[in-house]
């Protein structure tokens, strides 16, 4: 469903002059499976699942979203998905009605058929309450429940979830966690981005733990496990972390020591 | 594009904006409330704006003559001025009269008071200050009118006119309204002098006026009131359409960005094309309605005012200006659509750059200043509609329109259609901006960097790139001019050639080739490559020499055509003479030619075509960088129609550049047409005639300006193609090998080489 391949993304940074975000990851995701991607902040989810939506652009590498290549057909693959990140917010000035049916006809819905299927979502996830509720008046949990069905409501084979319980409080989060695992049920490919230890543990079917824009580790959470003697998930991800900043630290204070060698040599 | 999600996006925008508080007090709630507001207040204001009198303090009123008498019971002799007379009072004190008369008479005595003395301007002045005083008028001595009885009589000396003086302090309003008023008086008041001594001396008073002058407006009511509403109407229509664009582009940009409803819009199956279309519609629709929602705010609120006004002031009907004609507004409509597309788009483009609203409006600012003198051009007395002016965007429109609502259709017609296909071809750039942008990932995703300089200079010095980028060519070029501009004030007229040789490469070198060459050094890995030093093959460097001569007769018509859609203003062709004039004590051909093609060849092509058309090039595509670049060189030139000529040259040299990789035969091209230049100016009979290629190549009607004939111009244009073409597919066809060792590749070794060891 999807095949991410030595995929690599950089921009240019006046601070730190070029900055990598990705650094060529590569990892397959079936249907019915969800796949975490764990990492702290900064590590290149967000990057990863922008490119997987076609919002940016890789740099090099492919992507392939349900047979098809996020560089060469994006107008296919945005058929494909559903996205929902702590950045798809929604319209302050479109009620919640108002929104699912803009992108259902977005996505090529006649509504004849979309205002049926708006009244099943609605009523599966006890939304009629808030149907005619501006954005702007929305708790943050109506909001997310807006955006997720705003995500699935054309019914697309691959969702994504980027950090989509960040900032929600306990219920609401339990919620969405809940309509993830449906979503699972039902067949559906979803790439699921977090830095919860818990909800990863809970939900993802395979994990890739990710930092500075590579993937230290992949596998299913027993795998990894076992492979690395560690039990404890929240451990093993401190773990790889922290010995992957050190190896970070490292480097990069073996490439200042080779340059200011350099440099007094060309004095001398 | 599919145009559902266009109609589906612009309906949603639409919607959207409508329920935005903001908008809605911009687009409909302002204009229909402000005009109003203005019209109350301007009555409220109006009652107040009575005419205050002016204290005039008068010095030897004793010699003033008894008949006719400009004082009467110390208050102007109202048959002067009735006005006049109640709006002025008088103080004749005699108080300082006597210390003020003596230093007048010495100041009289000593310089004939054709300026006044500081003296008196202080004794004025401080007499102002204390008495407060709007003005003085004194008379020196006592008038006594012509006595033409007795012709010997000193009386009829022209030295002994008799004179008063108007003191007034131009700085302060009030004296100057009260010097006009006094002004007023005394021309009656002279007058009436006149007239009674010609006729005490029975001398016809017809020989005063001479000949009898009788104006006559023969314009109809219609007629005039078209004429006062088409310099207003159309810049009211441009400047709403500008102001009602902003607040919807900040919004549905830089707004949507920072409440993070963009990359839910960007993640859906829309083409980044269709929302760009969508959003320009929704700001165009807004833009308009500002527009119109202000015109007829604004025209029922001037009709009332004007009409109470009007009749305030004793006219009858109101104010001699009316409702704007039916057709006017007609064509107001029409104009609005090209007009709210181009300002909708540029200020979409500028916006959807910005990050976050006040970013936006950071950006859109600057567009409006840009964009007001060409709404100010149309509005001055002497702009007329004509081939030069129909082709500014934006001003040739205001004019058109201008010529609409005054009912020349005929003129109109006549440049409606380059008025249209600029206007039209600015709409289609912006359009195709605005997606660009949209499609452009380091414009959505503008990471918001905190901007140091010495971050910038550390990264800077780190990352230096091979060759430069699209920033440090676009800082060359307004490096270049801002200093260019900055020079042109510091230089000194010329006095001689060589002091003319001397400041004019000094110039270039200062303004053009040290910049460029430092940026090369400091911001680039690669200083050679980036100046584009490089050899070329034998038959580039004899191509870019043979479309130098070709095209010449090409560009010397279209600098003629310039020429005469823009004639050039008088300072310019005096500057021009002077040049000629200094010329003529040159010490021969060859150092006009050092002074006009060479060094600017070698310096210019250096800075253009060698840095800065490099680092444009670090956008895709070829045009566009030549485009900028030349576009870059055009403005150096400074006077509007070099920059116009110096643009197209740019453009060939442009493409020269970079189809041969090196600037040789940019240098040779360009020394070539400068050399064509400078020798066709001077080319005189007695050459062209000892000549047989000149006599047939070139003509003359005077004897002295020689231009290339028709069919021999037209031929050599051939060729010139012909050879632009061979540039163009240098692309398809491998490039030859550069000459293994040229003078200018030793020269450029030999530097290079020099800088490492340094």
């Amino acid at each position: 469903m999807i095949h991410v391949r030595q995929l690599t993304k950089s921009y240019k940074d006046i601070q730190s002059g070029q900055f990598t975000a990705l650094a060529g990851i590569s990892f397959d995701a079936m249907p019915g499976q969800i796949y975490g991607l764990l990492g702290p902040n900064g590590a290149g989810k967000t990057t990863a699942l922008r490119i997987l939506s076609t919002v940016l652009k890789p740099s090099t590498g492919s992507a392939l979203v349900n047979g098809f290549d996020v560089t060469e057909h994006p107008d296919k693959v945005r058929r494909q998905i559903g996205f929902v990140s702590t950045n798809t917010a929604i319209y302050d000035r479109m009620t919640a009605w108002e929104m699912v049916q803009y992108f259902g006809q977005l996505y090529g819905m006649p509504l004849e058929k979309l205002d049926p299927k708006m009244e099943a979502i609605f009523d599966r996830f006890q939304m009629n309450e808030i149907r005619n509720v501006l954005g702007s008046k929305m708790s943050t949990g109506m909001k997310q429940k807006v955006s997720i069905v705003r995500a699935m409501i054309h019914d697309p084979p691959v969702l994504i979830f980027d950090e989509a319980t960040s900032g929600l409080d306990i219920l609401v989060a339990r919620e969405v966690l809940k309509t993830v695992e449906q979503l699972r049920d039902q067949g559906k490919c979803i790439i699921f981005s977090s830095h919860i230890m818990s909800e990863v543990q809970r939900l993802c079917d395979r994990v890739a733990i990710m930092n500075r824009g590579r993937i230290l580790a992949e596998g299913t959470i027993d795998e990894l496990a076992e492979k690395y003697d560690e039990d404890d998930v929240e451990e093993l991800f401190y773990q790889m972390i922290s010995v992957s900043e050190m190896k970070y630290e490292s480097c990069r204070s073996s490439i200042a020591a080779i340059k200011s060698n350099s440099a007094s040599a060309v004095q001398r | 594009m599919k145009w559902p999600n266009v109609k589906l996006i612009f309906r949603r925008e639409l919607r959207d904006q409508l329920r935005d508080r903001r908008t809605l007090f911009t687009v409909a709630i302002m204009p229909m409330v402000l005009y109003p507001l203005m019209g109350m207040a301007m009555l409220q204001v109006a009652q107040f704006m009575r005419e205050y009198p002016s204290k005039v303090w008068v010095v030897g009123q004793e010699n003033l003559p008894n008949s006719p008498a400009l004082i009467v019971d110390g208050r102007i002799n109202p048959e002067f001025g009735h006005a006049e007379s109640q709006l002025t009072e008088l103080l004749v004190s005699k108080e300082n009269d006597s210390q003020f008369q003596a230093i007048i008479r010495q100041c009289r005595e000593n310089s004939g008071m054709t300026r006044t003395p500081i003296l008196v301007d202080q004794l004025i002045q401080k007499e102002m200050q204390d008495r407060k005083i709007d003005l003085a008028v004194f008379i020196p001595s006592p008038i006594r009118l012509p006595n033409t009885s007795d012709p010997g009589s000193p009386e009829t000396s022209a030295a002994l006119i008799p004179e008063i003086y108007v003191f007034q302090n131009s700085a302060i309003d009030k004296s100057r309204i009260g010097a006009d008023r006094i002004n007023r008086v005394l021309a009656k008041w002279t007058g009436t002098v006149i007239r009674e001594t010609l006729t005490e001396h029975e001398v016809p008073l017809e020989l005063l006026q001479g000949v009898q002058i009788t104006n006559a407006d023969v314009a109809d009511k219609v007629g005039k009131r078209a004429a006062a509403w088409s310099k207003i109407l159309p810049f009211i229509v441009m400047i709403w359409s500008l102001t009602g664009a902003f607040y919807p582009a900040i919004d549905l940009c830089a707004g949507e960005k920072e409440r993070g409803t963009f990359e839910t819009l960007l993640s859906s199956p829309a083409a980044r094309s269709e929302i760009a279309i969508g959003k320009l519609l929704t700001v165009m629709t807004f833009s308009m309605a500002t527009s119109i929602l202000n015109l007829l705010s604004m025209g029922f609120t001037g009709m009332f005012v004007m009409t109470r006004l009007g009749t305030g002031m004793g006219l009858t009907g109101g104010l001699p200006v009316g409702v704007p004609p039916l057709s006017s507004i007609g064509w107001l409509l029409l104009a609005l659509i090209p007009i709210s597309a181009l300002f909708s788009a540029v200020a979409l483009a500028a916006a959807a750059f910005a990050r976050s609203s006040k970013e936006g409006q950071y950006y859109l600012v600057p567009l409006m200043m840009i964009s007001m003198p060409l709404m100010m051009i149309p509005m001055l007395p002497a702009a007329q509609l004509d081939f030069g002016t129909s082709l500014i965007p934006v001003s040739g429109l205001m004019l058109l329109l201008r010529g609409l609502i005054e009912g020349n259709y005929t003129e109109c017609m006549k440049y409606a259609t380059p008025v249209c296909a600029v206007n039209l071809i600015c709409c289609w750039l912006s359009v195709r901006w605005v997606v660009h942008q949209f499609n452009s990932e380091t414009v959505l995703f503008r990471a918001s960097e905190r901007f140091g300089v010495g971050a910038w200079f550390r990264h800077v010095m780190r990352e230096r790139d091979a060759l430069p980028t699209l920033g440090s060519a676009v800082l060359c070029g307004l490096v270049i001019l801002v200093a260019k501009f900055f020079v042109g004030f510091v230089v000194s007229p010329p006095r001689s050639f060589n002091h003319f040789a001397f400041q004019t490469v000094t110039i270039l070198v200062a303004t053009i080739l040290v910049p460029a060459i430092m940026m090369a050094l400091i911001l680039t890995r690669k200083p050679r490559q980036s100046l584009r030093i490089r050899g070329c093959s034998l038959p580039m460097a004899c191509a870019a020499i043979l479309a130098a001569i070709f095209l010449n007769p090409a560009f010397t018509w279209f600098t003629g055509l310039v020429m005469l859609v823009y004639p050039p203003g008088g300072d310019i062709v005096q500057l021009e003479q002077a040049v000629s004039r200094i010329l003529t004590s040159a010490p021969g051909l060859w150092a006009v030619l050092m002074v006009f093609a060479v060094a600017p060849a070698i310096i210019e092509e250096i800075a253009f075509r060698g840095f800065i058309l490099s680092g444009f090039q670090s956008i895709r595509g070829k045009w566009q960088p030549i485009l900028l670049t030349s576009l870059l060189f055009g403005l150096a030139h400074g006077v509007i129609q070099q920059t116009m000529i110096t643009f197209v040259v740019g453009m060939m040299l442009g493409l020269i550049a970079i189809q041969t990789k090196s600037i040789l035969p940019c240098i040779l091209f360009h020394l070539t047409h400068n050399s064509l230049a400078v020798l066709l100016s001077k080319a005189d009979a007695s050459v062209v005639e000892h000549s047989p290629i000149l006599a047939r190549l070139l003509y003359s009607n005077d004897g002295q300006n020689f231009q290339y004939g028709i069919v021999p111009g037209i031929l050599m244009s051939v060729v010139g193609v012909m050879l632009i073409v061979w540039f163009i597919r240098l692309d398809a066809n491998p490039i030859p090998q550069p000459l293994k060792r040229t003078w200018f590749t030793e020269v450029a070794s030999r530097l290079s080489g020099a800088k490492n060891n340094s």
